[in-house]
């Protein structure tokens, strides 16, 4: 890095300075920044394509939210759990809000979730050369769904604990390795306290894990690949139209060198011009 | 895609980078923009409509719809239209075909759709995908979403009841059967059969009780009630549709 000394420096900036090109000559971060930041994409991208980096969010402020819970969450099936959770909606300073902004937050994960699979789906998105994107991105929604549904018994009431009951069932009914799968979800033949730490454990420590390694790798693919430009961009379709109105000339040569052909009126090619737009 | 499509794509695409906007600040604009808003949704709705703590955990008794949270309400619906009504239909359908074959399909679409056109005009069989798939989830939804709430209270239209079947009787209610199976047009439709003739199969209590303890998933497993509740319910239940009506 080059810098011009025009007079005395501020000491504070100068040393600022010398920190950043130190750590800079080592990892590459500065450098590495710039290049994220100012990497070129294509000029149409649309507001749709904001969906991805939503979702990112939605998980970050579930992360937090969840840490907080945590702090206060006890996963005992002897009452605790249950009077925990009572106890962060109704004690806890803004407890009930934290609560609430995780449970409203899994739902909206979902539907963003869904809406940017949508978006990636009608985009064709998915093509040549994003496949593996798209692979790790599936991955991702069932592992949300599946945030969803360990999220759901911690809460430890009726209503949860026998929706998570018949959902166990569903998994063990599979055929051959389904009792394995119910033995392993339930930690054991019963439902009981071991499966509650058990979900607790994949609810807090396993899928985030899981989550946060397939987001990298995702945005891994989304970086080197590039974000993919709307089909219908301004680009795409001047192109498009060129194309097009290069194919009615050739059309048209071709019908002129034939005998017996009708001559158009000179104000064809514009008006078929005109329809195409 | 044929590899002159994808030269053809790489072309285009760098071309589409060439002639393009650096990331910052213009796609991180939007990007900040759309999640701000979505945060601030989630904390007005965790203001509007407070969280609720519901009942304590009860083994014993299910006088709760075992539902679930509603972006699985497709799923439980799927129960209910493969709810083991005929041959063609086997719940098996619902718990392990249906969903893993989705899964599959969602994981390697993009080695089924090679085709190099994008536009979803010109992509029929997508566009009708979208369609069909998103319509029927959120049929489903809906449909789950407005599933009878409440297992019917008080009596069922049976009747014919001696005492132990009045016992029995209660026990069913108690233990929202209702929310999965009908009896006489009381209840939910599905996953569940309909139990109305329940008794015509002929099977004994021993028999009964047996699959109460330990029936076939999702149906849970009532071998926490108590002897003497099992006895009554399993009465109950091999009257229905012969001494019970
Ligand atoms: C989560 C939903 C659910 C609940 C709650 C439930 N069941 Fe079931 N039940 C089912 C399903 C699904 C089947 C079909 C299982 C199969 O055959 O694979 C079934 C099957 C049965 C059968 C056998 C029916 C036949 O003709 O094959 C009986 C009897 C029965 N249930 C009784 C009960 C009773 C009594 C209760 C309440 C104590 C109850 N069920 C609660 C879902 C449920
Ligand atoms: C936790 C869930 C997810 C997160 C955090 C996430 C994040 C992102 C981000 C930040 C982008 C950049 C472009 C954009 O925002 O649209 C992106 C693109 C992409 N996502 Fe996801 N995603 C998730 C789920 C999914 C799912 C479920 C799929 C599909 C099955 C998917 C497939 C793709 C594909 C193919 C792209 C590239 C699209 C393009 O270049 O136009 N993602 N994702």
């Amino acid at each position: 890095m080059t810098t011009k000394d025009i007079g005395p420096k501020n000491p504070v900036q100068k040393g600022t300075e010398a920190t950043i090109d130190y750590v800079d000559e080592r990892s590459g971060v500065k450098t590495g920044t710039r290049w994220f930041l100012f990497r070129n994409i294509p000029a149409g991208t649309s507001w749709f394509q904001t969906l991805g980096f939503t979702a990112m969010v939605v998980f970050g402020m579930q992360a937090i939210t969840g840490i907080i819970l945590a702090m206060y969450y006890v996963p005992d099936t002897k009452g605790g759990a249950y009077q925990s959770i009572e106890y962060i909606t109704n004690e806890v300073t803004w407890g009930w809000l934290v609560r609430g902004m995780h449970k409203w937050g899994a739902s909206v994960m979902i539907i963003v979730v869904f809406l940017h699979m949508a978006r990636v789906f009608i985009w064709g998105a998915y093509k040549y050369p994003r496949e593996l994107t798209w692979i790790t991105g599936s991955f991702l929604l069932l592992l949300t769904m599946f945030m969803g549904l360990t999220g759901y018994l911690l809460v430890w009431d009726q209503k949860a604990y026998w929706a998570t009951v018949v959902a166990v069932n569903i998994f063990a009914s599979a055929p051959i390795v389904g009792p394995y799968i119910g033995d392993i979800l339930r930690a054991g033949p019963e439902f009981g306290p071991a499966t509650l730490s058990r979900f607790y454990s994949i609810h807090m420590l396993v899928i985030p894990g899981a989550i946060a390694t397939f987001i990298g790798l995702h945005l891994y693919f989304i970086v080197r690949l590039g974000i993919s430009e709307p089909p219908w961009s301004k680009r795409r379709l001047r192109i498009e139209r060129d194309e097009e109105d290069a194919r009615r000339a050739a059309a048209r040569e071709k019908a002129k060198a034939l005998p017996g052909s009708v001559n158009y009126p000179a104000s064809w090619p514009v008006e078929a011009k005109e329809g195409a737009r | 895609m044929k590899p002159a499509d994808k030269k053809a794509y790489d072309k285009d695409y760098a071309q589409a980078k060439k002639t393009g906007k650096p990331f910052f600040p213009y796609a991180i604009y939007k990007d900040t923009v759309i999640a701000g808003l979505t945060v601030i949704a989630i904390i007005v709705l965790a203001i509007t409509i407070r969280v609720e703590v519901g009942e304590p955990v009860n083994p014993a008794t299910t006088d709760f719809i075992p539902r679930p949270e509603w972006y699985f309400y497709f799923a439980f619906e799927l129960l209910k239209i493969f709810a083991n009504q005929n041959v063609l239909t086997p719940v098996i359908m619902a718990t392990f075909m249906v969903p893993n074959i989705l899964i599959i399909l969602l994981v390697v679409w993009p080695f089924i759709d090679r085709g190099p056109e994008r536009r979803i005009w010109k992509r029929p069989f997508a566009l009708g995908l979208t369609v069909i798939v998103t319509g029927m989830l959120c049929y489903l939804t809906w449909l789950g979403a407005n599933s009878p709430a409440g297992v019917a209270k008080g009596a069922l239209p049976v009747s014919g009841l001696d005492e132990q079947a009045t016992k029995g009787m209660a026990v069913y209610m108690a233990n929202g059967c209702g929310s999965c199976h009908m009896v006489a047009g009381v209840g939910a439709p599905g996953p569940g059969p309909d139990l109305t003739n329940e008794g015509a199969k002929g099977w004994d209590n021993a028999k009964m009780i047996a699959w109460l303890k330990a029936p076939k998933a999702p149906m849970p497993s009532y071998a926490s009630l108590p002897p003497q509740e099992l006895e009554d319910l399993s009465t109950f239940l091999n009257g229905l549709g012969t001494k019970y009506k």
